[in-house]
């Protein structure tokens, strides 16, 4: 067909289309949301985080001083990061890598403490 | 007179990615009744909405489907801001239409690619997956992530695209609209393709309107309808016109989604001719008052209807999905009557068939 031409040319001196997946990674764009990290020096318990996740990922005990965090509940969504008021939720480009077992991170809110002691 | 078989079309069937049962009879090769099932993918998801917050909705609706998640998003924003009713800023509004168009170009990419690989083409299928790549590039640049953009919150959008995304996006899509010009030739002049889809699955006008179907499979037939006519967003700046064909068969179903990816593409190059520079967010006074609204969108696949019931709290009472499928499969009984067993995947795929969407 010669309609076709035009695009078999094409493909044919065009290189690939795809990568070598695990030899080559592609860096991710700038803005991605791959993962949240959090700074627990800022984090002051205030809570806004776990009020406002869509997906209960964050959970907040007060009494031990403590942030529990489910990232396999997690939905990537930012919304945490944007209102946390103290950069404690730290935005992370790259994807978190598989796991086997759903992990929990336990995260000591460490600014708090500090202020209790003042 | 020849026996009567009666099979089952799905709900697991490889030319169908979703879970939709058709239990077909036919009489040697000729399809004589067809009588759907659904129901294998319900999800609650309306009744979720209620126990949220109204706010984190908009996660929750993005996931009522992959495909067209963005739109969902964005006119979830768009019902819940008329419970008020409010106002977001024009560069939103604009924000919203680009990003909308972006996911039509996914979208029809997809499903195009989808057809050719039901026709077992191969290579065309490939080739329109990869144009569909760079379009799925640009929003993950600009939204952040491939398949859940959430760029909508009410009251306005939650990112911006700067003048260097801007220039990215321009570049890139033009480029995309000259390979998908060269791929669509290919398509509407390929007598393979032509002889599985011209005259096949016909529906008439008449028969269109009659079962309420919409969308580009509507339009086929020859209805200009759409919802992106009404004026509700900033289309009606942008020049909008409906792309009608009047065959009512396959291959028109096929042009005119063809059509609508180019025509998408040009809509966003006049929506960042036009889209003034100033805020895309503000903050909603309050909670959504008691109120019912409801709000129709053009959604990638047709007509889409939400219905919202606000009672004053952070909570709504009640939140209404209609989805396009849903009024296009009754189409299908008019339409694979009288046709041959070997189209019939192609007729089901005709109407962009979006289960998980109709179920929720």
């Amino acid at each position: 067909m010669p309609v076709m031409l035009p695009t078999v040319l094409r493909n044919l001196f065009g290189g690939p289309a795809t990568r070598m997946y695990p030899v080559e990674v592609r860096e991710p764009f700038a803005g991605a949301r791959g993962h949240i990290e959090f700074n627990d020096d800022n984090c002051i318990l205030c809570g806004s985080c776990a009020r406002n996740c869509p997906a209960a990922a964050i959970e907040i005990d007060k009494e031990k001083n403590q942030l529990v965090f489910y990232p396999a509940r997690c939905i990537i969504c930012y919304v945490c990061a944007e209102v946390c008021k103290k950069d404690a939720i730290v935005r992370v480009d790259k994807w978190r890598a598989p796991y086997y077992t759903k992990p929990v991170e336990v995260h000591v809110a460490k600014a708090k403490k500090r202020k209790k002691k003042e | 007179m020849a026996q009567r078989t009666v099979a089952p079309f799905g709900p697991q069937h490889p030319v169908l990615p979703e879970p939709i049962q058709l239990q077909i009879t036919y009489e040697d090769e000729k399809v004589v009744d067809v009588a759907p099932a659904l129901g294998y993918g319900h999800r609650g998801i309306e009744k979720a909405c209620e126990i949220n917050e109204y706010p984190k909705n908009i996660h929750l609706i993005e996931r009522i489907c992959g495909i067209c998640s963005c739109i969902h998003g964005i006119s979830y924003c768009e019902t819940v801001e008329r419970l008020w009713p409010m106002e977001v800023p024009p560069r939103a509004k604009y924000l919203r239409v680009i990003y909308s168009e972006l996911s039509r170009i996914h979208s029809h990419l997809l499903w195009l690619g989808l057809l050719c690989d039901a026709l077992g083409f191969e290579s065309m299928f490939m080739q329109f997956w990869r144009i569909r790549e760079r379009v799925l590039d640009l929003l993950e640049m600009t939204s952040g992530t491939r398949v859940t953009h959430s760029v909508s919150v009410v009251g306005g959008v939650r990112r911006d695209i700067d003048d260097e995304q801007e220039k990215i996006i321009i570049k890139e899509i033009q480029e995309a609209r000259k390979e998908a010009e060269a791929l669509i030739n290919v398509l509407a002049t390929d007598p393979t393709v032509k002889a599985r889809t011209v005259g096949k699955g016909v529906l008439t006008k008449e028969q269109a309107i009659l079962l309420g179907t919409n969308g580009p499979h509507l339009r086929a037939s020859g209805v200009k309808e759409d919802c992106r006519m009404l004026g509700m967003q900033v289309y009606d700046e942008l020049g909008f016109e409906p792309i009608v064909e009047t065959a009512g068969d396959s291959y028109a179903r096929a042009l005119v989604r063809a059509r609508e990816t180019l025509q998408a593409i040009d809509l966003i190059l006049e929506a960042f001719s036009k889209m003034p520079k100033g805020e895309i967010f503000e903050r909603p006074k309050g909670r959504p008052p008691a109120n019912e609204v409801s709000y129709r969108a053009e959604q990638c696949r047709g007509e889409c209807f939400y219905y919202a019931k606000g009672n004053g709290t952070q909570y709504l009472d009640r939140f209404r999905v209609r989805t396009p499928t849903f009024s296009n499969i009754p189409s299908l009984l008019v339409m694979l009557p009288g046709s041959e067993l070997a189209d019939v995947p192609i007729i089901v795929l005709s109407i962009d068939p979006c289960i998980s969407c109709t179920e929720r």
